[in-house]
């Protein structure tokens, strides 16, 4: 793409000159016609302007095709199984052909839950910390920390939960250890970056004007957080939350590693269970004819959450430029 | 666009035209001559059959190549009963199978057998677990989840952690049909992608079951020895080990010419105690 636009560029200034050239003495100001910017100019100009429309339109497209493609491929489960029969069925069988994907969906929004119950008054508490409490010195420790967090590739937080967390886990609940309750953990961690970037944020946009004014009142620090700050910023945490809500059900690699990848109803917390995202891991390598329409069937479930929670947060944010405007 | 002078512009776009050219005849010599060198007159062996063999087959068929360029061996994976068939047929030289022959295949298909190695599966528990033997039906009724704890197979008190393989697996396959005669696995059991993963998980939780291949297994985890035999390269040999499977390369006739060049490869040293050993499977003994 850079030398297709070099190319452009040295092509679009040739051809300047070589009119320059081809008419005679043709400098500025003798050409008659008013110019606001050269020739060679312009064209630089355009050609960054379509290179950075290709670049946007590559984004889009790429969405675009994957929604086609993923639609195309999932949408004949919804018929083979009935809309319910997919959505509610009970049980997940591929091998006898019964393609039910309430366990999987209820393991996905089990996992998630129990690491947004977790990793939120972490990663809140972290922001509200960073943006309020520590020194600037410490911040600067502080926060390339749990930037670094996010840039943990998900495999290795897996490994960490399958060879030492699970491990703990089982020796406490007698069992295996793999299960919902160790996804909550290494999803909690995971979930803190995502969560805590944004609501730091959200909270150090509010004017200072306002934190003066709550210790010109007489109000502690405390006081100030909880009752002037974190309502303040709400929309923003929220719209954090949300963003950690999708990192957390899009997960794929550390929560297979650590969950068991038993696709029922689990008896309990620390016994195994699956997800969509993981089972679709699973069988992928394997599946064939209606089980892996069934996979992106599934894809689709996924898409139609991330789109819901990608929705919500664009709402909250024009319902907050509503209530400032007002 | 249209009223485009001639001079320098037009120079530059035949030198462009040049390039092109010049690219299009060197990407045109390189595609021919790598035609020309791929087609040498050579022998051609198809190789068909299981999945489970696929591995074995397609490395020891590249490496057989590399030291015998003028052969070519074309291998794929479409089942067993597929490999029977079509080696019966003659639309393949070898057949590669990870089942028996049934009876009426062996009467009337004609088809001579080399067993290349085995396929035998360990069931593994945590070395702290007091259990050292279960009959094959013991097995099976943990698997299936009807016993759910040690003490009812003579151990601890203790619930019995199960760690499956996944659907993909040949292993499962395998355990499946052999131990499992057919009968669902419990569902609860917690599914890991790799041998790997269910040595390593055993190996850690006290009251954990598993199985692997044989030639994975080391000593963190412990061996059970299945209806009074313990696993071990001389009990699979002599066929006493019930959790086993023997893998076949199917001729009809004696294997001769190429296919006789192969399998002799395939049972050399190198390749069964380096590849096949590497592949999970059990090197078969030299039985003379």
């Amino acid at each position: 793409m850079t030398t297709e636009s070099q190319d452009m560029q040295e092509q679009a200034a040739e051809e300047d000159r070589a009119r320059l050239s081809e008419y005679g003495a043709l400098r500025k100001g003798q050409t008659g016609e008013l110019r606001l910017m050269s020739r060679s100019t312009y064209f630089r100009e355009a050609a960054l302007k379509n290179l950075f429309l290709l670049c946007a339109f590559v984004a889009v497209m790429g969405v675009l095709l994957i929604i086609a493609f993923v639609g195309v491929r999932g949408y004949p489960i919804f018929g083979l199984e009935g809309f319910f029969g997919f959505l509610a069925g009970r049980e997940w069988n591929p091998t006898d052909e019964i393609f039910g994907i309430l366990p999987l969906v209820y393991g996905s929004f089990v996992v998630m839950a129990g690491a947004l119950v977790i990793g939120t008054p972490l990663a809140v508490g972290t922001a509200i910390f960073l943006s309020e409490i520590a020194s600037p010195r410490i911040r600067s420790v502080v926060r390339p920390a749990v930037e670094l967090l996010a840039g943990i590739p998900s495999v290795i937080y897996g490994f960490f939960g399958l060879m030492i967390l699970r491990p703990i886990i089982g020796r406490l609940t007698d069992g295996l250890g793999f299960g919902a309750v160790t996804a909550w953990l290494i999803l909690a961690i995971m979930i803190v970056p995502t969560i805590a970037t944004l609501a730091e944020d959200a909270l150090r946009s509010i004017p200072n004007g306002i934190r003066e004014a709550s210790y010109a009142m007489g109000a502690t620090t405390w006081q100030t957080i909880r009752k002037v700050l974190v309502p303040a910023a709400g929309i923003g945490i929220i719209d954090a939350i949300i963003l950690g809500m999708g990192r957390a059900i899009g997960e794929t690699m550390a929560v297979l590693m650590v969950v068991g990848n038993a696709p029922i109803f689990p008896a309990s917390v620390s016994d195994p269970i699956a997800t969509l995202t993981t089972q679709i891991v699973m069988d992928m390598p394997y599946a064939a004819g209606d089980h892996r329409t069934a996979l992106f069937g599934m894809a689709i479930v996924l898409f139609v959450i991330s789109m819901f929670l990608v929705a919500m947060v664009r709402f909250l944010s024009r319902f907050q430029t509503r209530l400032d405007g007002r | 666009m249209t009223q485009r002078p001639s001079g320098p512009l037009a120079n530059r776009r035949s030198h462009i035209a040049r390039v092109a050219l010049l690219f299009a005849c060197a990407a045109l010599l390189a595609v021919s001559s790598g035609c020309s060198s791929s087609g040498a007159a050579s022998e051609e062996l198809l190789v068909t059959g299981s999945t489970t063999l696929l591995p074995i087959a397609e490395i020891s068929g590249e490496m057989f190549m590399e030291q015998n360029p003028e052969a070519k061996i074309l291998v794929s994976g479409l089942g067993s009963s597929a490999g029977i068939e079509s080696v019966a047929k003659g639309s393949s030289d070898i057949g590669t199978s990870s089942r028996d022959l049934k009876e009426e295949e062996e009467e009337s298909l004609g088809l001579v057998d080399t067993p290349v190695a085995y396929d035998a599966i360990a069931v593994i528990v945590n070395p702290s677990n007091p259990v050292s033997a279960l009959t094959k039906e013991q097995i099976r009724l943990i698997f299936d989840g009807t016993i759910t704890n040690w003490a009812e197979v003579g151990g601890e008190d203790r619930s019995i952690g199960l760690v499956n393989r996944d659907e993909a697996s040949g292993t499962r396959e395998a355990f499946y049909k052999i131990v499992m005669e057919k009968a669902p696995f419990d569902r609860s059991a917690a599914v890991l992608p790799g041998t790997g993963q269910v040595r390593a998980v055993v190996a850690q939780a006290p009251g954990a079951v598993g199985y692997i291949s044989l030639g994975f297994v080391d000593d963190q985890v412990k061996m059970l020895d299945v209806d009074g035999v313990t696993p071990s390269e001389a009990t699979v040999i002599d066929g006493t080990y019930p959790v086993q499977r023997v893998l076949h390369f199917f001729t009809v006739g004696e294997p001769d010419g190429l296919a006789a060049a192969f399998i002799d490869f395939v049972l050399s040293d190198d390749v069964q105690s380096g590849l096949v050993q590497e592949a999970g499977f059990t090197p078969i003994g030299r039985k003379d």
